[in-house]
């Protein structure tokens, strides 16, 4: 097992890294920018982190996409040494590839898919 | 009414907010333990979603596969970091590069040292150099202590000498008497007369 050398000197008991999304401190509001972050477990999630891994950006461009950006080589760095992943952050690997899909981004959308068709049969019903 | 506000602006709106039963804070949880229940919310039963028992066959299934997956992904990552760790320490390439490093590491001490010889003697020169000034300085000095000494001397040697000339007219014991008839004799006559453009008679009445 890799030794992790540094958790930020601060003495911790216990707790592992995550690589998580922490929101960047732009103090505008309605105005979110997350930054891909491999951090340990137990700081705040906008405190100090050992390493960016990326970043994510909530709000679509007038493009209508949201940009992600991802250092691959890190993550797999920081995944070797034994890091967790948090649930958005798995679900974004999920969609960029690195990962496979997510169990819950399928289900979801095949959620809001059967919503869809009940909306439109309902809807063609009250038509009729 | 609530207002959503920012760690940093809590202590000013704790100041100009009025001052309510329960604490104006957006932070988890409004209320604490012994704050009553709302009255809307009084003959609530709190139930979980409803669990779909085929999707949750289905996702249970997802989650198994998706789950083989990270765990091989994970497994060959760390071997990865391994092998890349092993490689820098033990590989190929690494020989080389330590070799290079000591050698570098190598010339610059030797540059370094040549450095240090250089300054040495050119350090040895400048002492030389300020000692060499300083006893020139010191021949100098002892010199010119000499010189004035020596000035000193013959001074003093001209004023022994003049004084020693001044003494054989002086009056002594034995010369009194003779001095005084000398003097008797010789009556000297100090009156002048002067006028406003400077003009000296010495020649009075008296004899």
């Amino acid at each position: 097992m890799v030794h992790l050398s540094s958790l930020l000197s601060k003495q911790y008991h216990g707790g592992h890294v995550v690589i998580r999304l922490a929101l960047a401190g732009h103090n505008q509001a309605n105005r979110p920018f997350y930054r891909i972050v491999a951090a340990f477990n137990k700081r705040a999630r906008d405190g100090k982190y050992m390493e960016q891994l990326g970043t994510y950006d909530p709000l679509p461009n007038i493009y209508n996409e949201k940009l992600v950006s991802l250092n691959f080589d890190r993550i797999k760095y920081w995944i070797g040494c034994g890091a967790h992943t948090s649930k958005p952050v798995s679900k974004l690997l999920g969609l960029a590839g690195f990962f496979p899909l997510h169990p819950m981004t399928v289900t979801e959308a095949e959620r809001r898919r059967a919503a869809a068709l009940t909306e439109s049969s309902r809807e063609r019903e009250e038509e009729l | 009414m609530l207002q959503a506000l920012c760690s940093r602006s809590l202590q000013a709106a704790r100041l100009c907010a009025p001052r309510r039963a329960v604490v104006v804070e957006v932070v988890r949880g409004r209320k604490s333990r012994s704050d009553p229940i709302a009255k809307s919310k009084e003959g609530r039963i709190k139930t979980p979603p409803p669990v779909d028992p085929v999707e949750m066959v289905v996702l249970k299934e997802r989650y198994e596969e998706y789950q083989l997956i990270i765990s091989a992904l994970r497994l060959e990552f760390k071997e990865e970091v391994q092998r890349k760790k092993y490689e820098a320490e033990t590989g190929s390439m690494a020989e080389e590069r330590a070799r290079k490093e000591a050698e570098e590491h190598s010339a610059l001490m030797a540059w370094n040292r040549a450095e240090n010889q250089r300054m040495l003697q050119l350090r040895l020169q400048r002492v030389q150099k300020e000692k060499e000034e300083v006893e020139q300085k010191e021949f100098e000095a002892a010199l010119e202590r000499e010189q004035k000494r020596q000035e000193f001397i013959k001074l003093k040697e001209e004023e022994l000498l003049r004084l020693q000339e001044e003494a054989k007219h002086f009056i002594t014991l034995e010369n009194l008497d003779q001095r005084i008839e000398e003097a008797l004799d010789n009556p000297k006559n100090y009156n002048f007369a002067i006028d406003k453009e400077g003009r000296v008679i010495k020649q009075t009445v008296l004899k």
